[in-house]
């Protein structure tokens, strides 16, 4: 008991010391960000007023507007500040708070990123077991190949061949959108809807996190079953399933988790090409967006957010880590 | 007799017959829902506060403008019932039909004067050109608005539309910063649509105006939907599996033309409606470049006809001139760049040698998402090697590209420019002199006191016939000194449903939605 609670404790403690460690990691990220956005060519200006000719006065007064006027040190004060005090800012080109704007594309990016996570986890760990129970025989090499195929592929050619194979040429399934626009469905119907036009970008979305975790997957199953423990519980008698799915696969499970963790941030990447070819309107569409209107405000909100999601999720797959594997302590 | 044409034109009759049958006798029907795509979200839907185009598409249907311009360019009375303009061009007085916002709040003179005087004045690009020139606005009576210019404007009239000067109402926007109201997301118009719902990056929504001004013109449909669909694929796509009824021009990638004429469920269109020009700015101070004669030689050596055909989809006409097509009174036969500088790449070398230009080295910068400009690019480059200049091309991101140019780091910069209903709105600005760093205005570094002095008094005669003179003499030294080599007049096209009709009864093809139905 008092040991199960000493554990836990220090769990607790563990977790509590990389929140506050994550602190300057962020702060660091958004100075960095800021920088970086700030310092890239291009006038966020000229994107405001249109592509027509606007007199100096009336561009030095939207300048003024969202404060572009100031020296540099002062506007990463600024933000910094106001970044603290829990304020985002205000987005130049869609004049709305960008937390407003964040919040309203969030949802709709989540459902569609850990919908793939899951899918893609399952079927890749699913892939990987079956190629690794008899490596080198036809089913590993199909589950190999698939694997190679999924991670050269990129993904926005992908969603683009999937519209015309499902959407333009079969006509199975919508081209885009994230729900039918001439319709409106309620309750059950919607969510049918919805998870129509979900199926083309999820599929595009977690066709190459299936293949890492397919080989990642497979290699640290072969591993596994190589090493002196199993060998040893072969030799007193346990069946080969049990082995497999009882000893071997915790054991193998450990990089998965890692890269499911890792994956996380490249799927928000991915999302942004996927949501733009699927016109899902998430918050990598937003990204998308928002980097040709030089939206400073909504990009750095969306790199602080993209940041905070990383850092998060690495300390959860940390966290499961010790939960897997026995060894692992605070 | 030649029998065989005479079939061949009997079978196309016999063919043409049912469908003529057909169009005669479709009777528009009212109802229905029309899914109208657009490449981006609106920023917010007052147009009187910006200039850009899916601001414009949405807010053009919920607002109205003093007066709108018919299919033919030609003003038409809108809020505005009938004007009338001193003689000396400088005072306009426009009496207002009896209309009512979406709220039920009469529209008055009071409104007009506050759109343009609070609103438009300070914050819209376009008519902040008529604004700098209007003295006062008097509000005599309710119904009755007077504008007093300083000085006399010909494009006056055409800057008073939904697009460039709406007419907003003054009790919602009255004390607050227009740019920040509110009503911004939430519009409270006078036109044939009201605001329904908007969904950032899927759609906005409008409904019919059931008690809209004009009686007889109330919209025919039920409501709109504009669909957001960011990438140029999936635009054509939507609109071949049906999941869209319009699709603009503006958002059409030429190449997806074919695929759309193909379908018979597809109906397309092509034309002009705003006269719109594509040119190659040239850097008039870059070295090499400020002789006339080398500009003349690269006008000759490129072939307008192979970039219209391959980089365009033939969506172009080869240009006349600085004003292009769209303009019969900016326009004369003896200027004509298509006699003066036809593709002649030996004349380009002949003129080369003459400037004593040889071993030339020019940076082609450009909109690196424009795609039709990458093919030009690759195909002046093959076109200028023949005479001996090097192109090299440099794509940029658009913000980065404006810099470039218009801070005047660039030899070469292929262009697009709307003329905005007038040469005097949309062209002078490419020909008057001007300090490098404003975006969109003089790119070239071009500078001729005769035409800064020319086209300022083009711009003010509202007289057809006195202007042509005045052009004359500015299209004489511009075909001279060709700071600019204009390519093509673009064609404009849209893609629609085979059923959908009313398109395109106003000039711009955004404006006027509640002319369309479908026949089915």
């Amino acid at each position: 008991m008092s040991g199960a609670s000493e554990a836990g404790r220090s769990v607790w403690s563990y977790v509590l010391g990389r929140v506050l460690n994550a602190v300057p990691l962020v702060l660091g990220v958004v100075v960095v960000n800021f920088l970086l956005l700030t310092l890239a060519p291009g006038d966020p200006v000229t994107a405001l007023v249109g592509d027509y000719p606007a007199p100096p006065d009336y561009v030095e007064r939207v300048r003024q507007q969202y404060g572009l006027d100031r020296p540099l040190p002062e506007q990463l004060v600024r933000y910094v500040a106001s970044v603290l005090r829990g304020d985002l800012g205000y987005s130049f080109a869609n004049r709305q708070p960008v937390a407003t704007l964040l919040l309203e594309r969030l949802g709709r990016t989540l459902v569609l990123m850990l919908t793939t996570v899951v899918v893609a986890s399952a079927v890749g760990l699913a892939l990987g077991v079956l190629a690794a129970r008899r490596p080198h025989s036809v089913t590993d090499a199909a589950a190999t190949g698939f694997a190679l195929a999924g991670y050269a592929v990129p993904e926005f050619w992908l969603g683009q061949i999937l519209i015309l194979v499902f959407a333009v040429w079969l006509q199975w399934l919508p081209a885009g959108g994230f729900r039918s626009v001439r319709e409106s469905y309620e309750g059950f119907a919607a969510l049918l809807d919805h998870a129509r036009h979900m199926l083309l970008p999820m599929a595009a979305l977690s066709f190459r996190y299936m293949a890492i975790t397919t080989r990642l997957t497979r290699a640290s199953l072969l591993e596994v079953m190589n090493t002196q423990y199993i060998v040893a519980a072969r030799a007193r008698g346990i069946s080969e399933r049990t082995i497999l799915w009882r000893h071997a696969l915790r054991a193998a499970a450990l990089p998965v988790v890692t890269v499911i963790g890792y994956n996380f941030g490249f799927i928000v990447a991915g999302s942004a090409l996927v949501e733009t070819v699927f016109g899902w309107p998430g918050i990598g569409r937003l990204m998308y967006d928002s980097i040709f209107a030089r939206d400073y405000p909504v990009l750095l909100g969306i790199l602080l957010l993209v940041s905070v999601t990383v850092i998060v999720v690495n300390l959860v797959t940390d966290v499961l880590y010790s939960v897997l594997d026995p060894r692992v302590r605070y | 007799m030649d029998f065989g044409r005479l079939r061949r034109v009997l079978a196309a009759c016999a063919l043409l017959l049912p469908l003529a049958a057909a169009l005669a006798q479709e009777e528009p029907v009212a109802g229905g829902t029309a899914i109208v795509v657009l490449g981006a979200d609106p920023e917010h839907l007052n147009p009187g506060i910006s200039t850009s185009y899916p601001v414009g598409a949405v807010g053009a249907n919920i607002y109205s403008g003093l007066v709108r311009l018919n299919a033919e360019g030609r003003p038409e009375g809108d809020l505005a019932e009938s004007w009338t303009v001193s003689d000396d061009g400088l005072v306009y007085t426009f009496t207002l039909r009896e209309a009512t916002f979406h709220d039920g709040t009469p529209v008055t003179s009071a409104d007009v004067a506050y759109s343009m005087n609070e609103v438009e004045g300070p914050n819209h690009g376009r008519f902040l050109n008529a604004y700098q020139r209007i003295a006062a606005i008097e509000t005599p009576d309710e119904r009755t608005v007077v504008i007093r210019l300083s000085e006399p404007y010909a494009p006056l009239i055409s800057l008073l539309t939904v697009f460039d000067a709406p007419v907003l109402p003054r009790h919602v926007y009255e004390g607050t910063d227009p740019l920040t109201n509110p009503a911004n997301f939430e519009p409270v118009g006078s036109g044939p649509f009201r605001f329904s719902e908007w969904v950032r990056g899927e759609r906005v929504e409008i409904v019919r105006n059931d008690d809209y001004f004009r009686e007889d013109e109330r919209a025919l449909l039920d409501r709109i939907i504009f669909r957001i669909v960011p990438q140029d694929v999936a635009r054509s796509t939507a609109i071949e599996v049906g999941e869209a009824d319009l699709l603009w021009g503006f958002y059409l990638p030429p190449a997806d033309l074919p695929r759309l004429e193909a379908n018979p469920d597809v109906q397309t269109w092509q034309g002009i409606t705003i006269p719109a020009l594509y040119f190659v700015f040239v850097n008039t101070q870059s070295e090499g470049l400020s002789d006339p004669r080398v500009r003349q030689a690269l006008m000759h050596a490129i072939d307008i006809e192979q970039i219209v055909e391959q980089a365009q989809g033939g969506l172009g006409q080869a240009a006349s001139g600085p004003f292009g097509a769209g303009f019969a009174y900016a326009y004369s036969e003896e200027t004509d760049y298509r006699t003066l500088y036809p593709y002649d790449p030996e004349r380009a070398r002949e003129l080369l040698a003459e400037a004593g230009v040889s071993d030339l080295t020019l940076r082609f910068v450009y909109d690196s998402a424009r795609s039709a400009f990458a093919s030009a690019g690759e195909i002046m480059r093959d076109q200028l090697r023949q005479v001996g200049i090097t192109l090299l091309l440099e794509p940029a991101e658009r913000a980065v590209m404006v810099d470039r140019v218009y801070n005047r780091d660039y030899d070469l910069s292929m262009q697009s420019f709307t003329s905005g209903g007038d040469p005097a709105i949309g062209y002078h600005r490419i020909y008057l002199s001007a300090e490098p760093g404003t975006p969109f205005v003089n790119a070239t570094g071009y500078s001729n006191p005769e035409v800064d002095e020319l086209l300022a008094e083009a711009g003010a005669l509202a007289d057809q016939d006195a202007r042509a003179q005045v052009y004359d003499q500015v299209l004489e030294v511009l075909a001279r000194d060709l700071p600019v080599l204009v390519m093509f007049d673009e064609l404009n096209t849209e893609a629609a449903s085979a059923d959908l009709r009313g398109m395109r009864t106003l000039l711009d093809q955004r404006d006027g939605l509640e002319f369309l139905w479908f026949a089915r």
